[in-house]
Parts: structure tokens; sequence; C-alpha cells
């Protein structure tokens, strides 16, 4: 119980960095930001920096991020970084993604 | 940006995730390394018009993008149609609402059901500020009167969004405040101005929030508007039409020569459209 208690609180410790890269306001990027809060909230309370992009207004930057379609989240830090793609419904997919153990 | 032709955009990703997340609907938007611009798909291009563009309400508008987006997981586009109720007084407000195009009145009900319209909201406002202020119900009939579009946000997530952006806080406080001083100025108005003065007054207010010379308004909606039987709006209404300031036919009201209005309108207009900036 001890055992499992701090490594909780170390995990906690960690901050995970991560990109949202999104369409301004359009149906499936709205989804992917309410699915990517309510992950963190649950999952990593405190503990994530979390940027939004929008490549309506950033275009050049997603592409040197290699960013080919919006909603895509990428995952920088700690390593090893991931990317998803989509509007992050399927939760499963995005813990694994984020390193995250259910 | 532009809406990109789904040939186009399946020539742009041709395999791996990405694909699946266009196949399975989940892509608002392509990014095209050889022009360096994104495209929108049609679907999302059609939302985001439907929203009225990029953020077209005022108060929204006024955010830190960062802000902005934090709400965007709570805001829901919705279409609001003239006629339709939002609240009743005495009901508890079950969603705030934020509008694009949208124009919304609030009339206080009397018990012998004679209403008068106490406040309008439109792209500068917000529907439902009572609950920015602690208050649960509403205290108003809100009643949309142009069709248009509108963000709104469930009560929960108001709250929420409201404990932790400050920003939004600070922007709906100062709503608030320019409300309840614009209501105090039309108690006054409303006791001491001609009702000539006061239709042109609010056909101005009326434009300046439709960003149109032209608008419908019908007798019924103007006399609820400035608490006057029917009779009265045809009087004053052409009144203003004989000295050419408007015309007015059946409810589609063009303002024709708009210093004249402002000429023929009580100064409290002018005060009330600062209040509002």
């Amino acid at each position: 119980m001890r055992a499992k208690k701090a490594k909780k609180s170390a995990a906690a410790t960690t901050v995970v960095v991560m990109c949202l890269y999104i369409a301004n306001s359009a149906p499936n990027s709205i989804k992917a930001i309410a699915n990517l809060e309510a992950i963190c909230k649950k999952h990593l309370p405190g503990a994530f920096k979390l940027e939004i992009i929008d490549v309506l207004e950033f275009p050049q930057r997603a592409l040197a991020d290699g960013i080919l379609v919006t909603p895509s989240l990428a995952k920088l830090s700690p390593s090893p970084s991931a990317r998803i793609v989509g509007n992050l419904s399927d939760r499963s997919s995005v813990l694994h993604a984020l390193g995250i153990k259910e | 940006m532009s809406a990109a032709q789904p040939a186009r955009i399946l020539r742009l990703v041709k395999s791996g995730p990405e694909l699946r997340a266009l196949e399975s609907g989940q892509v608002d938007a392509v990014l095209d390394p050889a022009t360096g611009t994104a495209h929108l798909l049609p679907a999302a291009e059609r939302a985001l018009a439907a929203a009225g563009g990029p953020i077209a309400n005022s108060l929204l508008a006024a955010l830190p993008r960062e802000d902005y987006r934090s709400l965007l997981g709570g805001l829901e586009p919705v279409t609001l149609t003239s006629g339709e109720v939002l609240h009743e007084p005495g009901e508890r407000i079950r969603h705030v609402y934020f509008p694009n195009d949208a124009q919304v009145s609030l009339l206080v009900v009397m018990a012998d059901r004679k209403a008068l319209e106490v406040g309008l909201v439109g792209r500068e406002g917000m529907v439902g500020i009572a609950l920015a202020l602690g208050a649960e119900v509403s205290a108003v009939r809100v009643l949309v009167q142009g069709s248009g579009s509108a963000l709104r946000m469930n009560a929960a997530s108001f709250r929420e969004a409201m404990g932790r952006c400050l920003p939004l806080q600070h922007e709906l406080h100062r709503y608030a405040y320019a409300k309840l001083a614009q209501a105090r100025q039309t108690a006054a108005c409303n006791r001491f101005h001609q009702v000539e003065a006061r239709l042109a007054g609010w056909l101005l207010l009326t434009r300046d929030r439709v960003r149109s010379d032209q608008f419908h308004l019908t007798h019924e909606v103007l006399a609820a508007t400035l608490g006057i039987r029917r009779v009265g709006v045809t009087n004053a209404a052409s009144a203003l039409q004989r000295r050419k300031l408007i015309s007015y036919h059946r409810g589609n009201i063009r303002i024709l020569d708009r210093k004249g209005l402002k000429a023929a309108s009580c100064g409290c207009y002018e005060i009330v459209r600062n209040l509002a900036s």
C-alpha cells in the first residue's frame, strides 16, 4: 500500500509536456480539447503542460513540427515522444500514447 | 485556409493513422507542405461558418486566446430561432448563451401577463448573466427575437469556467455592470422621454447590434420594447418615416438617415451605447 502511494506521487512529479494541434473551433478540435482536458484532470492533475496550436493561424509551425492533420496530439516529454491523431475519443489509446497506465 | 476538395485531401494523406482518422471523420483540417497552408474539410468549414466565423461574440473575443481555448470544450454551437423562449422567469438557468448573430430580448412579465422589454442581447453580450453573479434562477423571460447562431455552455461548466478563468470573470462583471447602468438609464428614459425619441434611439441600438441599416421588427415587438400600445408604435414610426429618417413597411425597417435619426433620438442612445463599449 505504502509502496503504491510512493509510486503514485513519483509519477505525479513528472510533468508531461504536450502539444495539441487544432483547427480553430471546428467540431473535432473542440472534442479533442474536451477529451484531453478530462484525461489530464483525472490522470495528470497538476502534472502536465499543454500548448494548443491553431493550424489555421500557424500552419508553418505545425508543418515544421511534422503535423499532417488536425486534431493531432504530440507528447514531447518525458521520452519516448508519441503522437496521436483524431479527436482523442479513444481514451485507452490516448493513455497509452501518454505513457499512463490505467 | 480554404475548403479543399476531398480528392485533393486524399492525395495529401496517403496512409497511416492520419488516413484512419480521416476515414472515421475525426479530422478537421489537413496541412499542405507544398503550399504551407491548412485546408479545412468541408464539414469543419460548414461548422465554422455556422458559428459565425472565428470568434464573433465580443465577450469571448475579448478574452486572451489561451483562455478562450480553455472554454472551447464546454461551448456548443447552436442555432436560435425567432420566437424561441430560452428562459422563463423563476426557471433555473440550464445554459448560458453567447450570441453570434442572434438577437435575444429580455422581458419582464407582469402579473397581468403584459410584458416589457428590459434588455437586448446580441453579439456584444451573454444570456444568463445572473449565473455569473451567483443567482441560479432567471428573473426575466428570454425570447429570441432575431434568428441566428450562438455558442452555449451548460450551467455546471460555466460555473467551473468562472471559477478558474479570471479574464472571463472580469469580462462578465464588466458586462453585468454595463447592463445595470443601462437599466438605470432606460428607467429614467422611459419615464421622461417621448415615444418618438425613444423609438429613434432604440432603432439605432438595434442597428449597432445587427450591424446593418436594414432589419425586421414587428409592431408587437416594438410595442413590448417601448412599453406602449401598437397604435403608439404606428404613430411614432409614421412620424419618423414622414421625416424621411426611416422606411417602415410590415416590420421591415430601413434606416435612411442615420445622422437625422440620431438627432431625433433622446441623448440616452449615446449614453447607453457608450456604456456598452
